[in-house]
Order: structure tokens, then sequence, then C-alpha cells
């Protein structure tokens, strides 16, 4: 069955630069779809095994949230997402918690850069987009969570489930100024080791942080081990893998992974930091006073992490030093590079 | 007051240093807090996390959230997370409902049909 988008068949030119003019007029100069198909992506996709749960009342978080998670493997009812993300006194769901949702169930939150054409690869590329909208006008705003889960440039429209309705159709004008009141804000669920159709470096890697940071050990070790991949120079990839390690206790792997970062960036103090309290870890005292030391004449002025570093050195100076000659063998091996 | 507030003030002390071991080890740095730095996003004046932890707790409680929730909830967030909710839960974006967006063509269709900018709503 063909819908015909919002806006109606009688006056569907009027309608559209109306709504665009009124949405647009709040958002500024909004980003339409260019009609013969987004940049090196196939002119129509849509999702059609997407997952579809009608919303109840103020429970849009809820069911969009259902939905990727269903498209990403993991089965949820909106009902039991509510004790997670629902805050009954905002009546609505914020962000950070739907970030913190996908994140609990070892998958990697990756909230997009905000423009069509990003957002369009990631659904060319299988995966439903689950967007913020802010509708209303003037001091009635509402805010509003859908999922993407098609497109089609030759027609000009954004496919959505959203709210009670399986397969809405907004024209991309129209779905674009909703979408850009609420900062275009967007984000996948994605297995971790996978990366986004249209990656960008910091924000894969505060999403694998996440991961890290709330002791996903796992995930956030393939999630670093794909960007490692990707950015084979890029120094925090590396960081990221090697603090997985230490996070573990694997002192060893740890230490070899922050030489390796600081063989790429050999005044970024966080490996500087951990590289000295690894190799103090491992009972190489000397290696790690040297390491600080060597460090500390590569940093960056305004270095932000300075106070950290003293700490780390006022530490492992407090620690015992062993005659000279008894540190571990391994230590002779681990050479400041 | 001498010997209870003392030994109030020797259990305050007893219990702050709970938070930092006897032997010494310093601190990693965590990749996120590595990226907030290397990125220069880290605002250093911000409150602590775990103060952050607290004040988010009790504005997830105050906000209706079942007090059995609070915690898991809590613990699920990064720093960086928990340091935002705690500055701005009343005022982000709660996404709650649709509003039909077809109604507010039609409010502003007829507003212009009044002022008389357009005629598209034939008298006939």
């Amino acid at each position: 069955m063909r819908r015909v988008p919002r806006g109606g068949r009688r006056f569907p030119a009027v309608a559209a630069t109306l709504l665009a003019l009124l949405l647009a007029g709040c958002a500024g100069q909004s980003r339409l779809v260019d009609t013969t198909g987004p940049a090196g992506l196939p002119p129509k996709v849509e999702l059609t095994a997407t997952p579809f749960h009608p919303q109840s009342d103020q429970q849009c978080g809820p069911a969009a949230l259902a939905t990727v998670l269903g498209a990403a493997g993991r089965d949820v009812l909106p009902a039991s997402l509510s004790q997670e993300i629902f805050l009954p006194g905002r009546q609505g769901t914020l962000q950070p918690e739907i970030v913190a949702a996908i994140r609990a169930r070892g998958l990697l939150p990756y909230e997009l850069e905000g423009d069509l054409t990003t957002l369009f690869a990631e659904v060319a590329a299988g995966r439903p987009v689950l967007v913020l909208q802010r509708q209303g006008f003037g001091p009635w705003p509402a805010w509003h969570y859908a999922v993407v889960v098609g497109y089609d440039a030759t027609r000009d429209v954004v496919t959505l489930r959203s709210g009670t309705r399986e397969r809405l159709q907004l024209r991309a004008a129209v779905f674009d100024a909703t979408w850009a009141r609420a900062d275009r804000w967007a984000i996948v669920a994605l297995a971790p080791g996978t990366l986004p159709a249209r990656t960008d470096l910091t924000r894969y890697l505060r999403a694998a942080a996440g991961l890290e940071a709330t002791r996903q050990y796992d995930e956030a070790r393939a999630a670093y081990a794909a960007a490692v991949a990707q950015w084979p120079y890029e120094p925090l990839p590396r960081l990221g893998g090697a603090n997985v390690e230490a996070a573990l206790g694997h002192w060893r792997e740890a230490e070899h992974g922050y030489a390796e970062v600081l063989r790429l960036a050999p005044g970024l103090a966080a490996a500087i930091n951990n590289r000295a309290e690894a190799l103090s870890r491992l009972g190489c005292r000397t290696l790690a006073l040297r390491v600080l030391d060597d460090g500390a004449a590569r940093l960056a002025p305004d270095e932000p992490l300075r106070v950290a570093l003293s700490r780390t050195l006022a530490a492992i100076e407090a620690s015992p030093a062993l005659p000279a000659g008894s540190e571990p063998a391994l230590c002779a091996q681990l050479q400041v590079r | 007051m001498s010997f209870r507030k003392g030994l109030v003030y020797a259990l305050c002390l007893a219990v702050l240093n709970l938070g930092s071991p006897m032997m010494a080890h310093a601190e990693l740095v965590g990749t996120m807090q590595a990226l907030e730095a290397s990125t220069r996003t880290q605002d250093l004046a911000t409150v602590s996390a775990a103060l952050a932890r607290d004040q988010v707790r009790e504005q997830m409680t105050a906000l209706g959230v079942d007090p059995a929730a609070v915690e898991a909830r809590v613990a699920r967030l990064t720093d960086t997370e928990l340091r935002t909710l705690a500055e701005r839960m009343d005022q982000m974006p709660a996404g709650g409902d649709a509003l039909a967006v077809i109604g507010i063509v039609f409010v502003v269709l007829i507003i212009l049909e009044v002022v008389g900018v357009i005629d598209i709503f034939k008298k006939t």
C-alpha cells in the first residue's frame, strides 16, 4: 500500500512549503535530500524487518529503544524498558539514559553526526536509527523519539516507526526540520567490533570509552580493536585497548600497549602516566620513574592531566626502591623507547 | 562536648580514610578522561563524579523513579553523563509524546487564511 506523505493530496505543495517555512524558520536553513540519491548510497532503502512497538502514553522512548534493540538482536519489550529509562516527573525519557540502556546490553551506543547523509548511510548499512525530534511550536514544544527505518530519495521521503504508526512517511524536509530542532540527535546500537557506516574517531571512542567506564571489558576490547584497525596511526584507540588490559590486571599486555601508543604520540600524558603505573606494578620502579621524567619534558604547556602525572610520580617515588640490580629481569627488556 | 565530639571527628576521619588505600597506587587515566583531555572538553570546574552521582540519585527519586530502580539506573551512567544529568536533568529534552504534525499544518493554514495571507479554503 502506498501512503501519501502527510500534507495530503489536495494542497501538497502549499502545505509542505508552509510547514517547511514554519519549522525551518526556527531551525535555520535545513538540508534537503539530494533527489538524485544520497552520495554513494542506494536511492531507496527500507528495513522492513525492523520490529514495531506501538507506543503507549508518553512511552515513545521505551518504544523507540525497544525497536533498535530488537533490530540489534536484543529482544525486549517497551514495558520493561520503561523501568529503566522513563522519568515520570518529566513525562518522558532523557538522552543519556537511552545511551546507557543500549550500553548496558553490551552494544556500542554510537551518536551520529547530525546530517541526513550520515543517517541514511546507517539505514543503508542495515541499522535503524533512533532519533529525537522536536515538534510543536512556540511555548508548546513536544519532544519525540522515533526510529528511522527507511528513505526514498526518488520521492524525497523518510520512513519512521513513530508513536503508534508503523510506517510514518514524512517529507525529508519536514523530518529534517523537526530533527534539526532537536540538534539532529541520532543514535545507533552497534555490535562491538562493528564500525558505523561513516566513522568519526572522537564520537566512536567516546562510545567505546563508555563501555570501558562501565566495566564491560570484552565489549570495550572488541570496540577498540576495530578502531585500531580503522585508524592504525591514531594513539587513542590503542590507549583504550591497553586500558582494558590494565583494568583486567594484565599489566604486561597493558605496558606493551602503552609503549606502542607512546611511539605514535610521545607526549600523550595519559599514556605516559599509565605506562609508568604499569611498569610500577610490574616491579620496574626505576624504569617507571624514567618514563615519567622523559615524558614530563614532552607535555603540552596547558596539559590538563599534569596533576594526574604528578600524583603518579609521588606515588611511585613513595614506593620502596629495590636494591640496584634486583628488579625483575623483565625490566631490562622494557627499555624506554 | 569534648569526648563525644572528639569521637565523632575521629570516626569521620576514619571513614574518610577508607577511600584512600594505605599502599598508594597511582590512578590510571581512563580512556574517557584521556579523550576529554585531548579534545580539551574537560571542564575543570565541574563537580566531582561522586557528587554528581548523589545529585542524580536524589533528582531521579524526586522525579518519581521507583527507589528500587534508582541505584541500577545511576550505576550504569558514565561520569560525563552523570555530570550532564546533575546539571540539566530538569531542562533536558524529555522525549515523550508525538504531536500530530498534520494538526500544526492546519492551525497554520487557518491562521494564514484568517489573516488573509492565503486564500485556499474556498467559500462556495
